[in-house]
């Protein structure tokens, strides 16, 4: 990663031609256009380890270390638990997945995957959606599989891509042995003793209920947002 | 991966910005170059959002959506069920197979795409991609794998052709205890345009799909030892690699 941003910053900073030929203008158009491209893939490299750290720090449970991948105004949401606002409270919020460090006979893994990162135009702000498997065992507990939707946001602070908003939309959980025709764990709501900022920004149930987490990104082919028509579901009510 | 191309791209903008004034057209040359590879790299890119953006319309049963990625001419083949030819036969497949648009309640049909392969011919016009689908459904695990084509018109890539062959479909069971049998063309509606282009074996038989690169080590191509028509009903012998 050193070695390619030397790289990248060599070829960058060669980059103001000392040229006063004919067409120069239109040279140095193209080297400001290409070097812009160059930053725009670079940024999408940096979000997608971003991301991956995210996973990592988290399936050991250092909370320090995750809390610290967010902006001072950063957010984390994850299923029903509401919104948590800055890193002192996000901090504290890990805590409710259980104390700070791995521990013996605890599995918290939060596998980053499947990334549709945009980043915007400027270069200055990002989205992405991601898909997130997750394995979790405490003890004296049967081992459990989950998956989830990320709906995330990005923000450039001082040439460092950061965390500005996280969303977990949980899609289910169930228990390894039994399966999903057999085992639905619902997800857990607002704690009490360590209550979110906000409550959850929208209101759905875990399998076996259905929800579709918006799209951040238009259709990759139509170039058109993607409409979500929310399924029915018997115990909201929704039709 | 992309780590990669960007480096060969940086290496390319160090080249072009330390052309003297003289080498005028050989600079408009290597900007034209370093566009080319820049587009390489962008066009990689797209292709691998493209088929994770197909795995989450799966997710939640957007079929309509899911069929505006292919292109008019495109073809889809998965699992053992034959060709369908054509952006309407893929929404029929996918209307006929799983019901119409929109995930219903107590399912679940998470189509996981991980392990992108893509390369971009150097026409920059039609690029292929290897993809593992990874599925997690009601019914218990499953595991196609993605040899896809892409076509790049009017500046945007699609999907030109669909081929997922399983490798293991199975229970909650797990693996150890059951294996769910490789799907025909007569499984379930609507019956495919052409038959299947390989007929194999899923798990516990298995079947090498095809690779579309070479070892990206030697630069040499695997050539599986039996002709694409078989699957493989046994190991191959050791000569065989």
């Amino acid at each position: 990663m050193i070695g390619t941003k030397a790289i990248i910053a060599l070829a960058l900073a060669g980059i103001a031609l000392p040229v006063q030929a004919q067409g120069t203008a239109d040279i140095q158009a193209k080297i400001a256009q290409y070097r812009h491209r160059i930053e725009l893939l670079k940024d999408q490299d940096a979000i997608e380890n971003l991301q991956a750290a995210y996973g990592y720090y988290f399936d050991k449970a250092l909370w320090g270390e995750v809390a610290d991948l967010f902006t001072a105004s950063g957010t984390f949401e994850y299923g029903q638990r509401g919104v948590y606002v800055g890193k002192a409270h996000i901090r504290r919020a890990l805590t409710l997945f259980g104390p700070e460090g791995p521990q013996a006979g605890r599995l918290n893994n939060h596998m980053q995957l499947q990334a549709i990162i945009t980043v915007a135009p400027d270069g200055r702000t990002a989205k992405a959606r991601w898909r997130g498997m997750v394995q979790k065992a405490q003890p004296n507990e049967n081992g459990q599989w989950g998956e989830g939707t990320y709906e995330n946001e990005y923000v450039k602070e001082g040439g460092v891509w950061k965390i500005s908003k996280l969303h977990f939309y949980v899609t289910g959980f169930t228990d390894y042995d039994r399966g999903w025709t057999k085992s639905a764990i619902p997800m857990v709501g607002q704690s009490a003793v360590l209550p979110p900022d906000r409550p959850p920004t929208e209101i759905y149930r875990a399998y076996p209920g259905v929800y579709i987490p918006p799209f951040d990104y238009v259709h990759p082919v139509t170039g058109k947002p993607i409409p979500v028509q929310e399924p029915a579901d018997s115990v909201l009510g929704r039709k | 991966m992309m780590r990669a191309r960007i480096m060969i791209a940086a290496a390319v903008a160090a080249a072009v910005t330390t052309t003297p004034v003289w080498a005028q057209d050989t600079l408009e040359a290597k900007l034209a170059a370093l566009d080319k590879r820049i587009t390489r790299l962008e066009d990689a890119n797209q292709i691998e959002k493209v088929q994770r953006a197909y795995g989450y319309f799966v997710d939640k049963a957007q079929w309509t959506q899911l069929s505006e990625l292919f292109t008019d001419d495109a073809t889809l083949e998965i699992g053992g069920r034959g060709v369908f030819v054509g952006k309407p036969r893929v929404l029929e497949y996918m209307h006929k197979a799983f019901g119409p648009d929109g995930i219903k309640e107590g399912l679940i049909i998470n189509h996981m795409q991980f392990q992108p392969i893509a390369d971009v011919d150097p026409d920059g016009l039609h690029a292929k991609q290897r993809m593992r689908a990874f599925v997690m459904s009601n019914g218990g695990w499953g595991l196609p794998l993605y040899e896809n084509e892409y076509r790049k018109e009017n500046g945007v890539w699609k999907i030109s052709k669909l081929r997922g062959p399983f490798t293991m479909y199975t229970s909650w069971e797990g693996w150890a205890k059951n294996a769910v049998p490789n799907t025909r063309p007569e499984s379930f509606a609507p019956p495919p345009d052409r038959a299947p282009t390989v007929v194999y074996l899923t798990y516990p038989s298995y079947y090498i799909v095809p690779f579309h690169y070479p070892n990206p080590v030697t630069g040499k191509p695997f050539k599986p030892l039996m002709s694409e028509a078989g699957a493989y009903p046994a190991p191959p012998p050791p000569e065989a690699k």
